[in-house]
């Protein structure tokens, strides 16, 4: 009876406490990750939302926006200006994809190993990724010039009797920029396949050769299945990379000649930033949202049941 | 103790809203005194008629500065824009174009200035493409037009007489063909012609001297021989063709600053461009003129016609309402005679035109004076590039992706113009 007289202050004091400390760690907690959360909802989610708002008016930056309903994506099936942008997106994107994957798999398997200088040529593949986007489109159009460029006149050496007119051609753009892309973007790449590399236990490529595997059994067997997570971030971020493509077109062929390398997102640039049309522009907005969303959430279930 | 810890905290804040309302009262403008109006303005390193204009007023009105706010030139509009909508964007504002114009004025960005645009009277060129529903929005105080510059001493090397004020295009052709040879056989690597890749170049002038073309009809069969012509110059050899010019990112004043071709069809801001580059050293030092525009047939030959968007002043509608008078001020004198003596006496084509202006552009050391140029600086019929409409802005982008497929020869020209006018049927004319 008395101990609970005299202890049941003291032990009341003490839960008090502790909640209190708790309360304290939790609020430190909170003010560590608050600032990146704020800076999130107001700078990420916000707009995002915003984006879904807008894109049901007619919006066009100053004054009240005028609810629309799905007019603006009933009017995106028919226009042919966004199926020729979304065409050319999947056009960059089946292309830019697989080269990029592959060459940048392909460089960081050849630097994976002890060679002389290896660091500087991994220097010289990540380079172009750090570049400056301008001075890569001035220097490949450069390149890719008709009548003077150094490709046609290689390729006039080996004998192509007609060259193509690369960046001045509606049918050879895209590949141009396609080539552009996939040359910048190896870099980074390969890095994150090198990274993935330095994982693959040497023991079981160890085991594989005295089992008589050779080198494209053992790459095929031992290094492919140990790089899978690498090559699933590296091929998720490839694809919403390819179909957000804009900086690069935009400085290099400016979606031309005619439309033969218009994007979706220079589609949204267009509507948006040039004709004040921002509803119309954020409904393009959503569809390209809506094609990450779902090509990225095949792939994660690919992934899912390959590791299941 | 409490009490006196109350009076001290409102005495503090009594204090405190003093200071700030002293600090308030420190807008002149609020007492009559001086006001400092702030303007947009781009590259002011390089363009200096936004500072040009600034003193000039300043010097006739002491009590009103005007400071600027500077953009980024390429991305003018879009910045502004921004800012406009954030409640950030300057007290005055430059309309670089027409295209945007409706934009502004439909969201209702713009003060009504119409009791200054009738004290300027007729005087000032492209006041009318400011006004929408019986006011007046914007006044213009440059009115830039398109000349045909050429380069005398490549002219007399090819053996070819110099443009004439009636030029027509065939005999623009008929020249670039005597050009081409006359060069070739001097020895000289000069083209006979540039045309940079701007639509522009192309349409502008085929807008402006068609008769019944519209920009915004969804019909584009008048550029067609406009294009042709441009094509089969290049065909030719006698102008760098566009692919070239596109992909070695070549610069105009350079084609003609370094005497690369011996003729350009260009806007008049060039001409100050040249007379700078040429004090500079930038571009070569060379005898060179203007002439009118080559036109489509002699029956505009009196009064040469052409094309051109005029530069307006607009006041921000969210201006304090204590600056609206001295910004009214700075309009007035930026597209009356004064701010015109003032930008042409640096070389720059204001939108007002009379004796004493056109005596102080033909002062500017540097800047032609013969006849020829003086006929054409003072004399045509300068047609918008971009007539005022809500879709200005987007049938310009169908154009000018019409405009790389044409001259890249990656489309015939009329499968391109008959795909323009279905586009801009379908996508513009009939979009909300």
């Amino acid at each position: 009876m008395s101990t609970t007289t005299v202890g049941g202050p003291r032990a009341g004091g003490a839960d008090r406490a502790r909640r209190w400390h708790r309360a304290r760690r939790s609020l430190h907690g909170v003010s560590f990750v608050l600032p990146n959360f704020l800076g999130f909802g107001l700078l990420t989610l916000g707009p995002v939302v915003a984006l879904f708002a807008i894109s049901f008016t007619n919006w066009n930056v100053f004054g009240k926006a005028k609810w629309v309903g799905l007019d603006n994506f009933t009017r995106l099936l028919k226009d042919t200006s966004f199926h020729r942008a979304l065409l050319n997106t999947l056009y960059y994107s089946a292309l830019h994809i697989p080269l990029t994957f592959a060459l940048s798999l392909g460089l960081a398997l050849l630097l994976d190993r002890k060679l002389r200088g290896v660091a500087f040529f991994r220097t010289a593949a990540f380079f172009p990724y750090v570049t400056s986007i301008v001075a890569i489109a001035i220097a490949w159009n450069l390149l890719f010039s008709k009548d003077f460029g150094p490709i046609n006149q290689v390729l006039g050496f080996f004998g192509v009797a007609d060259p193509p007119g690369w960046t001045a051609s509606s049918s050879w753009s895209m590949p141009a920029v396609i080539i552009v892309g996939v040359w910048r973007e190896m870099g980074y790449y390969m890095l994150l396949f090198l990274a993935g590399l330095q994982t693959v236990p040497p023991e079981l490529h160890e085991a594989a050769r005295i089992d008589g595997a050779n080198a494209w059994q053992r790459f095929r067997n031992v290094t492919l299945p140990c790089l899978r997570p690498t090559t699933f971030f590296v091929t998720v971020m490839l694809t919403i990379g390819s179909f957000k493509v804009f900086d690069l077109i935009l400085v290099m062929t400016d979606g031309g000649p005619g439309q033969s390398t218009l994007v979706l997102s220079q589609y949204i640039y267009q509507k948006g930033l040039v004709e004040n049309r921002f509803g119309y522009a954020s409904a393009i907005s959503v569809v390209l949202f809506a094609l990450c969303m779902v090509v990225t959430a095949v792939q994660f279930a690919v992934n899912r049941r390959r590791n299941g | 103790m409490q009490r006196s810890r109350y009076s001290v905290l409102a005495a503090s804040l009594a204090a405190l809203s003093l200071v700030a309302t002293a600090c308030g009262s420190d807008d002149p403008a609020d007492a009559g005194g001086p006001v400092t109006l702030s303007m947009s303005a781009w590259t002011l390193s390089s363009t200096p008629e936004f500072q040009k204009l600034a003193d000039a007023f300043h010097a006739q009105n002491p009590d009103i500065k005007v400071e600027f706010k500077e953009y980024d030139a390429t991305n003018y509009d879009t910045q502004l824009t921004a800012d406009l909508a954030a409640g950030s964007a300057p007290d005055v504002y430059v309309l670089k174009n027409l295209k945007n114009f409706v934009t502004y004025q439909s969201g209702d960005q713009l003060l009504d200035v119409s009791d200054v645009a009738s004290s300027l009277g007729s005087s000032a060129n492209g006041l009318a493409n400011y006004k929408a529903e019986g006011v007046t929005y914007a006044v213009p105080y440059r009115q830039d037009s398109w000349y045909l510059y050429y380069n005398k001493d490549l002219f007399a090397k090819a053996g070819v007489q110099p443009p004439a004020a009636t030029w027509t295009w065939a005999d623009y052709e008929k020249a670039a063909e005597g050009l081409a040879k006359g060069l070739k056989d001097s020895g000289s690597p000069a083209k006979a012609a540039y045309q940079h890749v701007w639509q522009s170049t192309v349409q502008g002038l085929a807008l402006a001297q068609t008769q019944g073309a519209d920009l915004i009809s969804g019909d584009y069969g008048y550029l067609a021989p406009y294009y042709k012509r441009a094509l089969q110059l290049q065909q030719s050899g006698a102008q760098v063709d566009y692919g070239t010019a596109s992909t070695n990112t070549l610069q105009y004043q350079a084609q003609f600053g370094t005497q690369q071709a011996a003729m350009m069809v260009m806007g008049s801001w060039y001409v100050a461009t040249l007379v700078a580059q040429q004090k500079s050293g930038a571009a070569q030092a060379f005898q060179w003129g203007f002439a009118p525009a080559p036109q489509r047939d002699a029956s505009t030959k009196d009064k040469p016609v052409t094309f051109g968007d005029p530069t307006g002043l607009g006041i921000n509608a969210a201006i304090d309402e204590a600056k609206i008078a001295a910004a009214k001020k700075f309009l007035a004198f930026a597209a009356g005679e004064g701010g015109a003596a003032a930008l042409a006496s640096i070389g720059v084509t204001p939108a007002t035109l009379t004796d004493t202006v056109t005596g102080a552009y033909f002062g500017v050391a540097g800047v032609p004076t013969d006849e020829l140029s003086r006929f054409a600086f003072t004399n045509h019929d300068t047609k918008a590039e971009n007539p005022v409409s809500p879709h200005t802005a987007a049938v310009q982008n169908v154009l000018r992706e019409t405009h790389s497929a044409i001259m890249s020869g990656s489309s015939p020209v009329e499968a391109a113009l008959d795909e323009a006018g279905k586009r801009v049927r379908s996508e513009v004319l009939q979009s909300k």
